[in-house]
């Protein structure tokens, strides 16, 4: 579809498409990231901490051996369902309660640009950052484990490795939205902060904790259906969840406390589906609370 | 005190400037009984105003006095309670986020990106604008800009980030230009080329509108004022209706007066009726626009040659309308605009 060109005065331009607009505040998100140092240092921490899963894990055993690909994917699951929400977290909290204390938010908003561009253009530009990251810090332990472990259990390394990074990156995503919504709900950047670390000690930290409690101390009371159902609305157990049953090697699910989930019949293919939901209805309430305030 | 009920004022207001659109390019924004209401509290109320291109419209008032909201409301970022607003004939009901293309806006204390360089920050609103890449370019000369283009904005000073703040303001060649307190913290030379660039806009046919407190600037670039208070306007028209509408005597200053000629002065009927603000330095009367001719006649007869008579100022008539306020802190407000004011002309 051609474009209308406005002329006004001596300047000449095109008014912009929505994807131009979105492209334009993602790319200066990554940016940011990039030039700050936030996307180095998280690549480099999800690197370190799964340099030392993977090649120290069994240090605390008293031996300086490779694990197996299950013990592997188990700490790193453990690592991630720590580590990506965390920077998620910290990459979005002043995402728009920032930009509204410097002014810069007043002055986007009168740009030819709706609100649903900007926080679709920052959650693009934080997707890229996290892909970013989760790929330099997970592929290149990836990369170095396939040259230590044996030829068939490569496959299933890989595998792992790419349901680990696809969903971490999801999860991050959850989270990013999550800030958004925090960072567009309060007026001081400290106090987004604190809220989100709050949310994030509960769905991280407690939650499993309470649910499991819940589930011995109530076995008898306690419906199977809603305990699976009351894991899988917390997307940091979907996600754990998710890489145990997807992951090729079998002995790793029958370990796990969440092996349960394995009963309902659900796949990864669901779990992927859920934690897309998440997002989605993430989006739209983020979008909806922009959309309801005066600047 | 306000020398109009509102009625007459907003019909004045809308004459005033109505009168001098027969003269002038198009209605570049027109406001009919524009209104904002929070809750229990009115920050606009029924507001009538036309501006022009190529006009430049002051807004003055006290803090709150409903400025910065008209502001946002003409930008489309808050709702009138009640009016209709039109940005460009446009209204602002029906108007497209594409409309925003023809304003341009700098608001009070932005900070923009610190950790981003000059070119990166106008290139960045130039993509969101949609403006070829070389208008960046062609700014960063024109605002003096260029050689600290790859500085970082937190090394900069309060007047570059200003000037970057207007160059990003008139990026798209605007039709309408709004400033928040463009010259706030700014040296006197800073302020001046700010509205040296107002002026060639004005030129170019931009229609501009000014929020500020410094009135002995933005005295002699405007072509009309709203003076506004809790949320009411109190007067509109160019410096001379608003003149005519405060009917703030001129200021009668004698120079090289002998004590002889003094006393003969005050002794004459005509002189003791007017208000003197005579000091040990300085001989000053107030003098009513009706009695002007009367006094020069007069002066003349007592052979004092060397005067001066200086019309209201702006301040004046600001200092006037604000006295009128049903404010705590009216006299306050007066009074710290008046010493701004003076320190600005000692500077100068």
């Amino acid at each position: 579809m051609s474009q209308i060109i406005i002329e006004q005065g001596c300047a000449q331009y095109c008014p912009p498409r929505a994807l131009t607009l979105i492209q334009a505040v993602a790319m200066k998100e990554f940016k940011d990231n990039l030039r700050n140092r936030w996307l180095g240092l998280m690549a480099g921490i999800l690197l370190i901490l799964s340099l030392c899963v993977s090649f120290m894990g069994s240090a605390v055993s008293g031996t300086v051996v490779l694990l197996e690909s299950a013990q592997i994917f188990s700490g790193l699951v453990t690592l991630a369902v720590f580590i990506l929400p965390l920077g998620a977290i910290l990459l979005s909290y002043d995402s728009f309660v920032g930009e509204r204390e410097s002014g810069t938010l007043l002055l986007l908003l009168t740009y030819p640009l709706a609100r649903w561009h900007l926080v679709c253009g920052k959650l693009l530009g934080h997707a890229y950052v996290m892909i970013t990251a989760c790929v330099m810090g997970f592929g290149t332990t990836v990369l170095l484990l396939l040259a230590f472990v044996e030829e068939h259990a490569r496959h299933a390394l890989i595998i792992g490795f790419i349901h680990l990074i696809f969903s971490g990156i999801l999860l991050s995503l959850v989270f990013v939205l999550l800030g958004y919504c925090v960072s567009l709900s309060v007026r001081e950047k400290a106090k987004a902060l604190g809220v989100l670390l709050l949310l994030w000690f509960v769905l991280v930290l407690v939650y499993d904790l309470v649910l499991l409690t819940a589930l011995v101390s109530l076995a008898e009371v306690f419906n199977r259906q809603l305990f699976n159902l009351l894991i899988l609305i917390n997307p940091t157990d979907l996600f754990r969840a998710l890489n145990l049953l997807a992951n090729p090697a079998d002995s790793l699910s029958a370990k796990s406390s969440l092996a349960l989930i394995a009963q309902t019949g659900m796949g990864p293919v669901l779990m992927y589906a859920m934690l897309a939901t998440w997002i989605g209805l993430l989006g739209l309430l983020a979008s909806w609370i922009f959309s309801r305030q005066e600047v | 005190m306000s020398h109009f009920s509102n009625d007459a004022r907003h019909k004045q207001a809308l004459t005033l400037m109505t009168n001098e659109a027969s003269s002038q390019g198009q209605v570049a924004v027109k406001a009919i009984g524009l209104c904002k209401r929070y809750a229990k509290f009115e920050a606009l109320t029924d507001l009538n105003f036309e501006l022009h291109t190529g006009q430049t419209l002051a807004l003055l008032g006290h803090n709150g006095a409903g400025k910065s909201t008209l502001i946002k409301m003409i930008l489309g970022l808050v709702s009138p309670s009640h009016g209709e607003l039109f940005v460009q004939g446009q209204s602002l009901h029906t108007k497209r986020p594409n409309a925003n293309l023809s304003l341009g806006y700098l608001p009070e204390n932005v900070s923009f990106y610190d950790n981003m360089t000059a070119q990166e920050i106008l290139s960045y609103f130039a993509r969101l604008k949609g403006v070829a890449p070389k208008r960046v370019s062609i700014l960063l000369e024109e605002f003096g800009l260029m050689a600290a283009k790859d500085k970082r904005l937190s090394t900069f000073s309060k007047g570059m980030r200003q000037r970057l703040g207007l160059a990003q303001a008139v990026l798209a060649d605007p039709k309408v230009l709004l400033l928040d307190e463009p010259t706030v913290g700014l040296d006197p030379l800073a302020s001046a080329f700010l509205y040296q660039k107002m002026a060639q806009l004005k030129a170019q046919g931009c229609a501009i509108i000014i929020s500020t407190h410094e009135l002995g600037l933005v005295q002699d670039q405007m072509d009309s004022a709203l003076i506004l208070g809790q949320g009411r306007l109190l007067a509109a028209g160019d410096l001379s209706q608003l003149r005519a509408i405060s009917a703030l005597p001129s200021q009668l200053e004698l120079h090289r007066v002998s004590p002889w000629q003094y006393q003969q002065l005050i002794s004459l009927p005509l002189f003791a009726s007017l208000q003197n603000h005579s000091s040990a330095n300085r001989v000053c009367f107030s003098v009513p626009d009706a009695l002007k001719a009367k006094v020069i006649e007069q002066l003349h007869l007592l052979k004092i040659h060397e005067f001066s008579i200086a019309p209201a100022s702006l301040q004046d008539i600001f200092h006037h309308f604000m006295a009128g306020l049903n404010r705590p802190n009216a006299s306050a407000v007066c009074s710290a605009v008046g010493e701004e004011q003076d320190q600005r002309e000692l500077v100068a």
